[in-house]
């Protein structure tokens, strides 16, 4: 580190000391990224695709910004404080911004990005309900707003650095065209959109006056591949720097580790993986039954051997990056014998059939599933897998109450908070919850929604997160890493966990 | 003529409406496009999702639906994409020069190949080169095409980095999305062309040419060749439709831009008109294609023409 400061000073004197600029002042070139995903509209309000993300994160801003790191930090705003018992946010707004057309931010445009996410355009798309707190935006000077809230909401600040709560144009909006504006996204952040061809790529190019410093590439280029081989062979090839998650499947990694130029990048995301019980009827209603297969399956020799290790095992269905994760809680162990024994109290003949329920087309999976499955026949219960379309089984197959005895769920909200896991799989008559009523459950779960008290919060979620595995209300499996496959020429790469990726910081050599 | 004319659009129009409300009606019955839109959500509620349906025409009946898209149809306007509400036209617009361009280059691989193959093994009858050329047409037969793309791209993109693994560009793009299409078609059409050979060969026009003494090449490709010409342009004019539905897995590997990544985004997707718009595009073609060549039979033989 300290060799490499003196050399670096060293070359900076040798520079300055040219007469002529052979060199640029500052490295540059351009990124080529593979994405898997167009999603068609670079809107902010209309989708909430993770591969919106890891290209609009570059061309907007949000009041707050939230790294790799997954801290909030200051972005258009520059400090806020919460008032009036947490239904009041202030917000101090950064002076001297402009939108890449030329348009001043201010708070007008807060007012217009918040007033349009919630009116009638906000409604055609996905996002409104998460930030349906917001009553109103009020402005108080040029620079300073306050977002009104129909209640305490602590979730909110994070939901201000990501999807529809990216700051907009408002006259650029109003007078364009949607189609328009939908393919050309102006924005305050680090790139601007240089060309967009749909289902091909997308370029960006350096925004020099970005408010944060003028970013270090000049150029990044989006490419659209959903095929995971090809990605990997544009990777190997040298024409694609970086493959983001989730494209690479884990049967690649080592192939693409055998690669001297390449390395993949492995971080903790926030996306776990569970079988669920039907808790409802059958062998599984009983509570000894369901701790008993949980105890039967050895999820440490199945991370091990099927996910190559990229996976940490779970507690409880969240990862270590959510808030309300607790450190302390332990999974229950594996135990053969304690499994058939619990089986046995609880009347469960040997060979009874279970039927899991899973995705058909997640190849990874399906082995995982096929490894639990040999453990429960150890333990005596005569498993069956049932792949379904995803969308069948997501759609008609759980809510409806209609899964076997076990079925498939994966997670990952990128706000980071266990509130929005817990609420949705355990709250009585909620889409994820076809089975289960706990009217405690349900009093915790609704208790910690208001609460400004972030310690006591916090608090609440771990009871929560213990609550359900007491109940073993699903056998929690684990937390997959993200996978970046990355050419080393690429520098200052800071892979985030949840694909939403600014690159102001990023060199190529 | 008029009257056969009719009678075939007639036909034609009447499929294109059975394949498009088929489609229309099975994607329907395969899953909720506002739950795909809103995957990364996490917290989205049943209100959010009745409002995107209501947004999207969801709520309509099946009838209107399908109703809408066919008087869209007669206008050239397809509706707007579920994902992001781009016009289907505009992304048909672009992705159908893409897919053309690969199914003439992949034709064009084939008939380069196939021709001098089939003639060669046609004139040496069962000595071996006919033998080989036979087996090597069955080994190319029972290549499956997208184990074949995989292998070329390893070979020629990953160790030698002489080829673009995927993505439409320049020339070097097309070679290996058509050259493994091309190849496939190949081991077909070398026993098309060397079954029609051997018949035409036996003609006496071509004892004739031999027995004026003509070059061996000039009795066979000005001859012979000529002389099976129709039979052979009939069949790579249907061959081509059929052309158009193998392309869609060979798009994907390639990340071809055309009608197949189209397809399999828009039923990955959920995305309901572009799929539709797919589909009527792609029976319009293969339809249009068979009319062509209905035609021209028609015009040469009155017999057809009059049934």
């Amino acid at each position: 580190m300290k060799l490499g400061n003196t050399r670096g000073a060293l070359l900076a004197a040798v520079l300055a000391a040219l007469p002529f600029g052979v060199m640029p002042a500052q490295a540059a070139g351009t990124l080529t990224i593979s994405s898997p995903q167009d999603p068609g509209s670079w809107d902010p309000i209309d989708t909430f695709l993770v591969n919106w993300s890891s290209v609009a994160t570059n061309i907007y801003d949000g009041l707050v910004y939230r790294g790799p790191d997954t801290k909030i930090v200051p972005g258009l705003a520059t400090e806020w404080e919460v008032l009036d018992e947490g239904k009041r946010l202030r917000f101090k707004l950064r002076e001297g911004v402009k939108f890449h057309n030329g348009e001043d931010f201010n708070a007008d445009a807060v007012k217009f990005t918040f007033d349009r996410l919630l009116g009638e355009e906000g409604k055609k798309g996905p996002q409104r309900s998460n930030y349906a707190v917001i009553e109103k935006v009020d402005v108080i000077d040029d620079f300073t707003v306050d977002l009104i809230l129909t209640q305490p909401d602590p979730v909110l600040i994070t939901k201000l650095a990501g999807y529809g709560a990216m700051i907009v144009p408002p006259k650029y909006v109003t007078e364009n065209e949607e189609d328009f504006v939908n393919a050309n996204p102006v924005g305050t952040g680090p790139f601007k959109m240089a060309s967009y061809e749909p289902k091909v790529g997308v370029k960006l190019e350096a925004f020099a006056d970005h408010w944060g410093g003028a970013p270090k590439l000049d150029a990044v280029e989006y490419r659209f591949i959903s095929e995971p081989a090809t990605a990997v062979a544009e990777l190997q090839a040298g024409r694609v720097d970086i493959v983001i998650p989730p494209t690479i499947p884990i049967s690649m990694v080592p192939t693409i580790e055998a690669d001297d130029k390449l390395e993949i990048v492995s971080v903790t995301s926030p996306t776990v993986y569970a079988l669920r019980f039907n808790t409802g009827n059958g062998i599984t209603a009983d509570e000894r039954v369901r701790k008993a297969m949980i105890m039967a399956v050895d999820r440490e020799a199945i991370i091990d051997a099927v996910l190559g290790g990229q996976a940490k095992q779970i507690a409880s269905f969240q990862s270590e990056l959510s808030f309300g994760y607790d450190p302390e809680m332990e999974p229950l162990p594996f135990d053969q014998a304690k499994a058939k024994e619990l089986l046995k109290e609880a009347g469960v003949a040997p060979g009874t059939a279970v039927q899991i329920d899973i995705r058909g087309n997640d190849a990874t999976f399906g082995e995982v599933t096929q490894a639990v499955a040999s453990y429960l026949q150890m333990a005596g219960l005569n498993a069956t897998i049932k792949p379904y379309e995803t969308n069948v089984l997501l759609n008609d197959i759980i809510p409806q109450g209609k899964t076997g005895e076990m079925f498939q769920q994966s997670w990952g909200g990128w706000t980071l908070d266990y509130d929005n896991t817990a609420y949705l799989m355990y709250h009585t008559g909620e889409r994820w919850n076809p089975y289960d009523s706990d009217a405690e459950l349900d009093a915790l779960l609704e208790s910690q929604r208001p609460m400004i008290d972030v310690d006591a919060r916090e608090k609440v979620l771990q009871e929560i997160a213990a609550y359900a595995a007491d109940r073993a209300l699903e056998m929690p499996l684990y937390n997959l890493n993200a996978l970046y496959g990355v050419n080393k020429r690429v520098k200052n790469f800071i892979a985030p966990p949840d694909s939403r990726m600014r690159l102001n910081e990023v060199e190529v050599e | 003529m008029a009257s056969f004319l009719l009678k075939r659009i007639l036909q034609a129009v009447f499929v294109v409406f059975v394949v498009t409300l088929t489609v229309s009606f099975a994607i329907r019955l395969t899953g909720d496009p506002a739950l795909m839109l809103s995957q990364g959500a996490g917290s989205v509620t049943e209100e959010d999702l009745a409002n995107i349906r209501q947004a999207l025409g969801l709520n309509e009946p099946f009838i209107t639906q399908y109703w809408d898209f066919i008087k869209g149809l007669f206008v050239g306007d397809f509706g707007r994409s579920f994902l992001g509400g781009t016009s289907v036209s505009m992304l048909i617009s672009k992705a159908l020069p893409a897919t053309l361009a690969l199914a003439f280059s992949s034709m064009f691989v084939s008939i380069a190949i196939s021709i001098p193959l089939g003639v060669h093994a046609a004139v040496n009858k069962g000595k071996t080169a006919d033998q080989v050329i036979r087996i090597l047409s069955l080994v190319g037969l029972s290549f499956p095409n997208f184990w074949l793309a995989i292998m070329l791209v390893l070979v020629f993109s990953v160790m030698l980095q002489w080829l673009p693994p995927s993505g439409m560009g320049g020339f070097a793009s097309y070679i290996m999305p058509a050259v493994t299409m091309g190849v496939i078609l190949t081991a077909t059409n070398v026993r098309l062309v060397r079954t029609a050979m051997l018949e035409t060969l036996r003609s006496q026009y071509i004892q004739v040419a031999r027995a004026k003494g003509l070059s061996e090449t000039k009795v066979l490709y000005k001859h012979a060749l000529r002389n099976c010409a129709i039979p052979l342009i009939t069949y790579f004019g249907l061959q081509f439709g059929g052309l158009l539905g193998g392309i869609v897995v060979i798009e994907r590997v390639f990340n071809w831009p055309g009608l197949g990544t189209l397809a399999f985004d828009a039923v990955a997707g959920r995305d309901y008109p572009v799929l539709q718009a797919v589909i009527t595009v792609l029976s319009l073609l293969i339809i249009g294609i068979n009319l062509l060549v209905d035609i021209a039979y028609g015009l040469v033989d009155p017999r057809i023409r009059n049934r």
